[in-house]
Order: structure tokens, then C-alpha cells, then sequence
């Protein structure tokens, strides 16, 4: 449901009746940008609490938020303030418009960062009920269950093998062809779209509404220092309302600077390539034929070269080969040791 | 020899582990299907489409449905085909139907032939012609057909029983008008085709030798009831033909399904064979990949969205607009806690995970410098590098002193916002990182890559990354105690491994210097055979505690 627009007005002032909408617009808007499904709506507490884990997790410092009822009953200004504040510190409005593309290309993550989230978070998930921590479990079973792990590896490695053969040829195939023509080629998406069209109405129709949806942004920046001005005014009606005086708050923004240099000198250095990136085609006499001096007029798209990704994924495999390498290392110590203590036993390694 | 907890623990790491690779393979043989389905060729697969809807399970017809006729084509078309074969081999010994024979080479005419062009692709799509020969399996076979099939296509009728057998199916479809419309131009391509297509079956030998005397017995047996039903006339002998040829297609279409199946297997170099030998009008996407186009409305669509992104991308806050922005957001920092901490959580996560590759860098680095080193020279140089090492583990250090501080004092802001004590991110917010997303990004970024070795090389390489991953994270389950690796843990666990670095390098290297400047290699070389393998347990130590 989309609030009305009275509400940001309403909330500017402070109204009770608008902190309900206003703490779920926040929920709603922040579990996009946080990759979470839309699950149900939750009770307004668990809302509530969402919003502030996230604000906390931006660095959103003001005290007076993190003091708001749990009930949802007031707090719409402050609400406001933050959303504010989020628009800009987080760029919410690129980030939704980013993440909910229509996509229609081939895409592959450049980085490996779902793989890291999906072991964090097996390490952290309670053990699965069939596996109590009493039971005692035989090794040989963990055996079968390592030996099958890896013959599906296997497999999906040849899956893998396939799945590139056929992209690329249907890529090879469909060069030329795209109307746009830096990208050259069809996806698979895009030539089961051409064949038969009736499959994806709904496609379709998902790009014109992104098409509004980025249309209605441009509006918005068109539009948008009269919303900053407009907060502003409600920052300064606030502040003559409370009793700050006039030295506390200068030596307040001298602090907050000298923080900000910190931060900022901090950084980390090299920003790294992230995300889901659409794969294309271009073959080396291609590219030297059409020259990419013709694009020069336009902006240069960012563009990764599969060379580079391999490179750091080369690097990224050695170090953890050598991290597995260590790991498997002290455990056959381990075992050693334990040899050792056993009398009369000879123990064969495999 | 494991203690109880911790084989519990792997049991479900391994399980969970092989639960997502099944969603992996799930999600890839599907993509894979996608992928295959645009190769072949178009038509057939859309007829088939359309048809697969009213497919099997549509009971007792008195009329076959077109999807079965279109089957029975194909079948039809297989043992023509084999029984081709079967002639080209028994040419010289049956010397009685050399007649026939000529009858029939003169008349492997425009028809027959185009009908079995669409056989030699779709029998390489394994499995649409095994779904569709299980298809045939399922219905009831009805011995009478009514006349307006038999006479559909342009087909002469011919006295020539062995022919009729084979056009008899074939006058049986509702397709033959459209087949017998496609130029003969195929004609040629379609042997090579089919040429090839055997000499492929002929590599496949096991199956090929069911698949032909399968088909070779139920010929025979053919060839008698052509024989007896000769006289009787065409209508009947079409009836019987057709029984026949039902019988046939019972025992030929296991060959076929087989044939099918197996050949699935070869599917790619079939396919790069068929394509190859193609004629140009085939339908492939080979063939018209180049000229394809998108349909008009959804041209329209894309160049007015890709018009969109493109202004959004560009377009700038104006200054106005900028100015007034910053004029709040410093307004509003005025008002957040003070001190606030250096960092925000999100930033002290960014930073931890950089620093966690830390340590096995610097290891790397202070292996290499192992080595014994001729000449003095390289001994000073390798001395530095490891002043240099040292430099970058205490200012790495330093970061981290200063991200746990900002960690606490994060956590005594909003002590509700933590979740569970001792971590930095709640389990209410999944890690910002998770979401890979850099701020500002509307361009869709693209990978390119110039050759299929790459893109091979770059699934394979992804792909063992993410092994490799998983491997370790098993094996830290398998010596993992009671605690669970909390985010504050692992800075604690990082600032004690870099200060064990830190005190004893110096003393080392001091002593190493020393030694070296007064010439005198034997302590030299024991100064630093204990250096190293201090090194060693120290980097050992820092790694293992990750």
C-alpha cells in the first residue's frame, strides 16, 4: 500500500496518525535494499525494530530515534528525518531502481560474496533436529557423505562445462543482432523472447513499469532541492524548538568534522568489482573492426574484462588452496598425535 | 575418535552442503534445457509445443490427434530410414526385389525425403522423442483409420507395397501437405544429413544393433504381410499395412526411444555436425541467429527503458538541489551522539573482511623471504622486505585496534540493535555486504568475454572457488568447539596474532642483522633456521585462530 502524500506533511509536523505508515514504509523500502524477500508484513514491533537495526547499521546517530515507542504511536518526524538522511547516505533511491531491474541477459556474479554469506550463515544456524549433539555418528557415514559432496561437484562442474558451451554459441549465433550495439548479441532470455513472444507479455510489462519508475525519478530530481529545502525547514523548525544553545552545537560540528577526516583517511583503498554483471560476447577482431572509438560519444559504460575476473578468481583460489592446505595439515598432525598414543596400532593413512 | 557434538555438526554441514548442490544442478540442468531448446530447431519444437499440452493423457479418440499423427511420422520416418539401411545392405543378395528396389530408388522422390528431414534433428532431441514415444505407448492404437487421412497428402498411390508401407504413415498426418510443400532443395542436405546421422548411430554401436534388428525383425515381418496383402488391394492393404506398421513402430520405437536417448549423449557434436551440414534454409538459430529481431512492441519498450537508464545515469542533483542536501545532512550529523564512533557497523564489517586476508598475504610474504639467501646483498634486501611487512602488520593493527573500539562503542549506543551480545551484526539485518551493492551504480555493469576458453575458464574457475570455499568451512566445522565465530571474536582473535608478529620480529631481525654483519655464517645460518621456523609457528598460529 502506498502512502498518500499528505502523510510526509503530516509527519513533518509531527502527527501521530502518520508514524503507523511511516515506520512501514521504512520496513518495506529497507528490506528491498537489504536483499530480503518480502516475507508477510510483521507486527509493527518487529518493524520497528528492523528499521532501527538498520539505521544503527548505517551509522545513524540520533538518540532521539533509537527512543521511539514501539507501538508505532509517534516519532513520525524523526522518521521523516531519517528517511532523509537514508536518502542521501545510502542513495536509496539508485539502490531500489538497482536492484529491482528487469534483467534480461545472462547474468554471473563477478564476486564470491553469496559464498561466503551461505557458509557464515550455515556456521551460525542451529544443528538440523535429526543431529543431536549427543548421537554418536560414524566416520564412515561422513565418509559417504564427503565421497558424494564431491562426486557432485564433479557433476556440476560438467553442467557448468555445458551450460558455457551452449551460451556461448547461442551468443556466437546471435552476434549482430541486439539493437543495442554495444551489447551485440542476444541473451538466452532474449531469444526465447523472440521465439515466441505470447511467453513473455509479462515481461513485457515489467519494463514498462520500470520505464515509469525511472521516468518518475528523473521527475524527482528535477524536483528535489525543493524537497531538501523543504527539510530544511523542518530541521530548523526543530531545532528552535529544543534548547541547544549556540557553543554546544558549534562544538558539536567541529567534533563531528574532525571524525569525518578520520573516517574518511580510513577508507578502505581499492574499490572492488561486485554484483551481478550481464555477459557478453565480444570476440577480440570484433572489437578491433567496430572500434571502441565509436563509443566514445557516449559515456563509458563500466565494463569488466572476463581476463580480470579470472585473474583475481586464480588468486582468490590459490589462497584459499593454501588455507585448505594448512586446515588439512594440523588436522593430520592431529591425528599423528593421536596415533602415537595408541599402542600396537598401525595406522594407514589414505 | 570425534567427539559426539562435533560429528553431529558435520553430519549437517555435509548434508546442508549437498542440499545446496542440488539446487545448484536443479537450477543449471534447467538453464541447460533452455539453452538446448533454442539450438535445435525452431519449428519442430514449436509444433511440439503446441501440441504438448493436449498430449498424452487425453484418453480414448476415436480420431488421432495431430500430435500423435506427427509422431506416427516420426516413427514412420526412423524405420523408413532403417529399413533403407536394410536395403542397401541386402541390395546384392535379394536379387528378387531388384525391381522393387529400382522402383523405389527412382522413387525416393521429393516426399518421403522431405519427411524425413525433421527426423534426422528432432531424434537428436532425446527427449521430446522419447516423451512423445511414451506418448504413443500410452494410447490405444486404433486399426481403423478413416480414408481422409489415408489420402491427405499429394502422395501417388502405388501398387508398390514396400513404398505404401512407408507412405501409408505418412499419408496419415495432417503435417504431409506442409512437409511435401518444403523445396526438395533439402533433399540434398537432408542425405548428407541423414548420412551423417548414421555414421553418428553407426559410432553408437550398441545401441544401433538393437535399434536395426529390431527393426529389421519387424520389417521382415512386414515384408511377409506386404507380401500377402499385395493382392488384396490398396484400401485393405493400407488397413493392414497400417496394422503392421503399428506392430512396427511397437518394436521400432524402443530402438528409436533408445536411439534417441543415447544419442542425447552426442548431442553436441551432433548438433555441431547438423548444423554444419544444414541447408540454409534450415531453422536454426545457426542459420538466422544474425538476422533475428525483437518483436515491435517489445522494441518499442526496451529502447524507451534503455533510453530511461541512460538519462537517469547521467543526470546530476543540480547544485541548488546538492547544496541544501548537505545543508540538512551536516544539520542533522549536529545532532547524533557524541563522539560518535569512527565507524559506522557497516564499515567496521567492510573492513574486518579485508583484513581477514591479511594474515595468509603476510605468511606468503614471509615464506618467500625463507629461502637462504647467497649473497648480502639479497640477505638486506629480504631484511627489509620484512621491515616493510612488519610496517604494514602494525598499521594493520592499528585498524583494527580502532574498529573494535568503534565496535564497542557501537554496541553501547544502541544495545538493542546488536542482538546477540558479543556480535556486531544482528541476525534481524543480513550483512549490508550481502547484498554486494555499491552506492550509485545504474549502469548495468557487463562481463565480457573475448573466446569460449574464457567463459569455460571463468564458470570452472567460480565454480572450485566456491568448492574450496565450502571444503574449508567444513573443515573449520571440524575442529570448531562450543563458541560460535563471532565477528567481535574474530577482531579479538586478529589483534593477538598480530601482536605475537609484532613483538618478536624485531627481536629476531635485530639478532639476524647482527649476525650477519659480523660474517659470521654458521650462528648466521642458525639465527635464521630459528627465525624461520618461529616465523612459521607464528604464521601457523595466526591462521589457525581464523
Amino acid at each position: 500500500a502506498r502512502p498518500a502524500p499528505d502523510t510526509l506533511r503530516r509527519a513533518r509536523f509531527d502527527r501521530p496518525q502518520a508514524s503507523s505508515h511511516c515506520w512501514r514504509l521504512l520496513c518495506s523500502l529497507l528490506k528491498q535494499v537489504h536483499g530480503g524477500k518480502w516475507t508477510e508484513p510483521d507486527a509493527i514491533d518487529i518493524q520497528i525494530r528492523f528499521v532501527k537495526s538498520v539505521l544503527w547499521y548505517h551509522g545513524y546517530g540520533r538518540p532521539e530515534l533509537y527512543r521511539l515507542p514501539s507501538d508505532g504511536s509517534a516519532g513520525s518526524r524523526e522518521l521523516l528525518l531519517a528517511f532523509s538522511w537514508l536518502l542521501h547516505r545510502i542513495s536509496l533511491l539508485e539502490q531500489l531502481l538497482a536492484r529491482n531491474r528487469v534483467r534480461t541477459g545472462d547474468e554471473t556474479s563477478v564476486c564470491t560474496c553469496e559464498d561466503d554469506l551461505t557458509n557464515s550463515q550455515k556456521g551460525r544456524t542451529e544443528i538440523a533436529p535429526e543431529y543431536s549433539l549427543e548421537d554418536k555418528v560414524d566416520v564412515r557415514y561422513l565418509q559417504w557423505l564427503h565421497g558424494r559432496l564431491r562426486f557432485q561437484w564433479r557433476s556440476l562442474h560438467a553442467l557448468h562445462q555445458e551450460q558455457s558451451k551452449l551460451l556461448h554459441k547461442i551468443h556466437l549465433f546471435t552476434s549482430g543482432s541486439h539493437m543495442d550495439k554495444i551489447l551485440g548479441h542476444f541473451s538466452v532470455t532474449e531469444t526465447e523472447l523472440i521465439r515466441q513472444p505470447e511467453n513473455y507479455k509479462q515481461l513485457l510489462q515489467f519494463l514498462e513499469s520500470e520505464t515509469m519508475q525511472l521516468e518518475a525519478f528523473l521527475e524527482w530530481k528535477q524536483l528535489e532541492q525543493v524537497y531538501w529545502h523543504w527539510m530544511v525547514k523542518t530541521r530548523e523548525e526543530e531545532l528552535q524548538k529544543e534548547e541547544f544553545c549556540a557553543a554546544a552545537r558549534k562544538t558539536q560540528e567541529a567534533v563531528e568534522l574532525k571524525l569525518l577526516d578520520l573516517t574518511y583517511h580510513c577508507a578502505p583503498k581499492k574499490p572492488k568489482m561486485h554484483g551481478s554483471c550481464r555477459l557478453v560476447f565480444r570476440s577480440k577482431h570484433s572489437a578491433s573492426k567496430t572500434g571502441f572509438g565509436r563509443s566514445v560519444s557516449k559515456e563509458p559504460i563500466s565494463t569488466v574484462s572476463a581476463t580480470e575476473v579470472i585473474r583475481e578468481l586464480q588468486m582468490r583460489k590459490a589462497s584459499l588452496e593454501r588455507e585448505l592446505k594448512q586446515l588439512q595439515e594440523e588436522c593430520r598432525q592431529r591425528m599423528d598425535e593421536i596415533a602415537e598414543g595408541l599402542d600396537g596400532v598401525i595406522c594407514i593413512s589414505p | 575418535m570425534l567427539p559426539a557434538g562435533c560429528g553431529g555438526r558435520l553430519a549437517a554441514a555435509l548434508a546442508a552442503a549437498l542440499g545446496d548442490g542440488a539446487e545448484r544442478r536443479r537450477e543449471l540442468e534447467r538453464q541447460a534445457a533452455r539453452g538446448r531448446a533454442l539450438l535445435g530447431r525452431w519449428d519442430a519444437e514449436d509444433e511440439e509445443r503446441q501440441k504438448s499440452d493436449s498430449s498424452s493423457s487425453n484418453g480414448q479418440e476415436s480420431r488421432p490427434s495431430p500430435k500423435e499423427l506427427e509422431e506416427l511420422e516420426l516413427l514412420s520416418r526412423a524405420l523408413a530410414k532403417a529399413l533403407k539401411v536394410r536395403k542397401s545392405i541386402q541390395k546384392t543378395s535379394v536379387e528378387a526385389q531388384g525391381v522393387r528396389e529400382g522402383e523405389k530408388a527412382a522413387n525416393e522422390g521429393p516426399a518421403p525425403k522431405n519427411a524425413q528431414v525433421q527426423q534426422v534433428p528432432v531424434s537428436s532431441e532425446g527427449v521430446p522423442v522419447t516423451t512423445k514415444v511414451k506418448a504413443v505407448s500410452r494410447k490405444p492404437t486404433s486399426s481403423k483409420k478413416p480414408s481422409s487421412y489415408l489420402l491427405t497428402a499429394p502422395y501417388r498411390t502405388d501398387p508398390d507395397v514396400k513404398k505404401a508401407h512407408r507412405k501409408a504413415p505418412a499419408r496419415c498426418m495432417s503435417q504431409a501437405p506442409r512437409t511435401a510443400g518444403k523445396s526438395s532443395s533439402k533433399a540434398v542436405a537432408s542425405k548428407q544429413a541423414r548420412r551423417h546421422r548414421l555414421t553418428i548411430s553407426a559410432s553408437n554401436q550398441e545401441v544401433c544393433a538393437a535399434a536395426e534388428s529390431q527393426k529389421t525383425d519387424g520389417l521382415s515381418k512386414c515384408g511377409l504381410l506386404e507380401q500377402q496383402s499385395v493382392s488384396l488391394g490398396d484400401s485393405a492393404g493400407g488397413k493392414n499395412l497400417v496394422a503392421a506398421g503399428r506392430q512396427l513402430f511397437d518394436t521400432g520405437k524402443e530402438g528409436c526411444g533408445s536411439l534417441g536417448g543415447s544419442s542425447k549423449k552426442e548431442d553436441h557434436t551432433t548438433e555441431d555436425a547438423l548444423g554444419r551440414n544444414s541447408s540454409p534454409q534450415a531453422d536454426t538459430l545457426q542459420e538466422k541467429g544474425s538476422r533475428l529481431k525483437f518483436p515491435l512492441p517489445y522494441r518499442k519498450a526496451y529502447s524507451r527503458n534503455s533510453r530511461a537508464w541512460e538519462n537517469c545515469r547521467l543526470c546530476q542533483s543540480s547544485a541548488d538541489a546538492a547544496a541544501a542536501r548537505n545543508r540538512f545532512i551536516e544539520r542533522i550529523q549536529t545532532t547524533f551522539c557524541s563522539p560518535m564512533p569512527a565507524f559506522s557497523p557497516a564499515e567496521i564489517e567492510e573492513e574486518v573482511k579485508v583484513l581477514q586476508n591479511v594474515p595468509s598475504l603476510l605468511s606468503q610474504c614471509v615464506e618467500a623471504e625463507h629461502a637462504d639467501h647467497p649473497t648480502l646483498q639479497r640477505e638486506y634486501e629480504s631484511l627489509l622486505t620484512l621491515e616493510g611487512l612488519q610496517t604494514i602488520a602494525s598499521q594493520c593493527l592499528h585498524k583494527l585496534q580502532l574498529l573494535r573500539e568503534a565496535a564497542e562503542s557501537q554496541m553501547r549506543l544502541c544495545p538493542e540493535c546488536t542482538g546477540d551480545a558479543g556480535s556486531c551484526c544482528s541476525d534481524s539485518v543480513p550483512p549490508w555486504g550481502q547484498a554486494c551493492g555499491s552506492t550509485g551504480v545504474l549502469a548495468e555493469p557487463l562481463l565480457c568475454y573475448t573466446s569460449f576458453q574464457e567463459l569455460r575458464d571463468l564458470f570452472a574457475l567460480k565454480m572450485q572457488v566456491s568448492m574450496l570455499n565450502q571444503e574449508i568451512a567444513i573443515q573449520k566445522t571440524c575442529r570448531e568447539k562450543e563458541r560460535k565465530p563471532t565477528t567481535s571474536g574474530s577482531l579479538q582473535v586478529s589483534c593477538t596474532s598480530f601482536c605475537l608478529v609484532l613483538l618478536l620480529f624485531p627481536l629476531l631481525k635485530h639478532a639476524l642483522r647482527n649476525a650477519t654483519i659480523m660474517c659470521i655464517p654458521l650462528s648466521a645460518l642458525l639465527v635464521r633456521a630459528v627465525y624461520g621456523r618461529l616465523c612459521a609457528v607464528l604464521m601457523h598460529r595466526v591462521l589457525r585462530v581464523h
